[in-house]
């Protein structure tokens, strides 16, 4: 639940700009690769993910 | 990934792509060329309809404006 | 400039809704009363769609391992719940146009066509939608009847030529093949390309070639 951070205590929600879109997917992009150098085409850890 | 009690997580449907390059692609191709099928044939069907209007409206002056 | 964080808001304000409407109404009335309903009272709109911008919905579009609309005791899919916080933000065009042209994310692409669908005019839908119709990475779905399979083609074919989708009844447009007629649309190249002509006269012939895995 570390989603639930300050900002959902507010009313009221930054609109994000293009810019801030763009480097946010690219973030997630970056560690997601990450991810998966760790566990690269493990079938089972990806299985166990999925499942937790 | 524990919202809403979900315990059917489907995970009997694998939905990696890849597995068999060959196979998806040729499925793909298939679904394809029925969708290519579909739009001429409901391009021709309209054509039709209109060159039926505008025959039936040469053959009968009562119908044109 | 900021967006109010719940959407109930912008629909308790009934006759003083000041926002952008698409197709002449209020976005968030695309999605009928009930399930809207269902939607506000699902944890994962709650717990897991609340406070997000265009930027960090993308945090949440990514994690998606499924679309569909209501699925077992008529929950709304996260999916689902994502497509409403769009209509809710309605983030600018540029930023939709990124999450569909990703190509690592294909739930995102998925949730920004039906976005599409759901506010865009007709040409300009048909025009954006349709150049992803090569892309047949796998979809799962989840309805009220469970799981079954299917593509991100398969998926943008539905969006273009169903009324319903994921329990959303779809704005009507045009036919592809009335927008054709009536020069307001290009007839689609295939993404079949020259192979089209020879082969899409006999689907018996294309059947065999494509077991056998010609390329």
């Amino acid at each position: 639940k570390q989603h639930l951070h300050a900002v959902g205590e507010r009313d009221e929600v930054a609109i994000a700009t293009l810019e801030m879109v763009v480097e946010r997917l690219a973030w997630l992009k970056r560690r997601r690769e990450e991810e998966g150098r760790e566990g690269e085409v493990d079938l089972a850890k990806r299985l166990a993910e999925r499942a937790r | 990934k524990g919202w809403d009690d979900d315990e059917d997580d489907g995970e009997g449907l694998d939905d990696t792509d890849d597995l068999d390059p060959v196979a998806e692609r040729a499925s793909w191709k298939l679904r394809e060329l029925v969708r290519v099928k579909r739009e001429r044939e409901e391009l021709e069907k309209i054509e039709r309809e209109r060159e039926e209007i505008e025959r039936r409206r040469a053959m009968d002056p009562e119908l044109r404006k | 400039m900021a967006h109010l964080a719940d959407a109930k808001a912008l629909l308790d304000n009934r006759g003083h809704y000041t926002g952008q409407t698409f197709h002449g109404v209020n976005p968030l009335l695309l999605v009928e009363k009930i399930i809207r309903e269902r939607i506000f009272e699902s944890l994962y709109w709650k717990e897991q769609a609340f406070g997000l911008n265009a930027a960090t919905l993308l945090d949440r579009a990514v994690e998606l391992t499924y679309i569909g609309g209501q699925y077992s005791n008529q929950r709304p899919t996260p999916f689902l719940c994502l497509i409403f916080k769009l209509l809710q933000l309605q983030p600018g065009r540029e930023i939709i146009l990124v999450y569909l042209n990703d190509p690592d994310f294909k739930y995102l692409r998925a949730l920004a066509a039906f976005y599409i669908r759901l506010t865009w005019g007709a040409t300009d839908i048909y025009r954006t939608l349709e150049p992803l119709m090569g892309d047949y990475r796998k979809l799962r779905v989840r309805g009220m009847g469970g799981w079954r399979m299917t593509y991100v083609d398969e998926f943008i074919d539905e969006l273009l030529t169903k009324e319903r989708v994921c329990d959303i009844a779809l704005p009507h447009i045009k036919t592809r093949a009335m927008l054709e007629d009536a020069d307001e649309l290009e007839p689609r190249d295939s993404l079949l390309g020259s192979e089209v002509e020879s082969e899409g006269e006999s689907d018996a012939q294309e059947e065999k070639g494509a077991s056998s895995g010609d390329e």
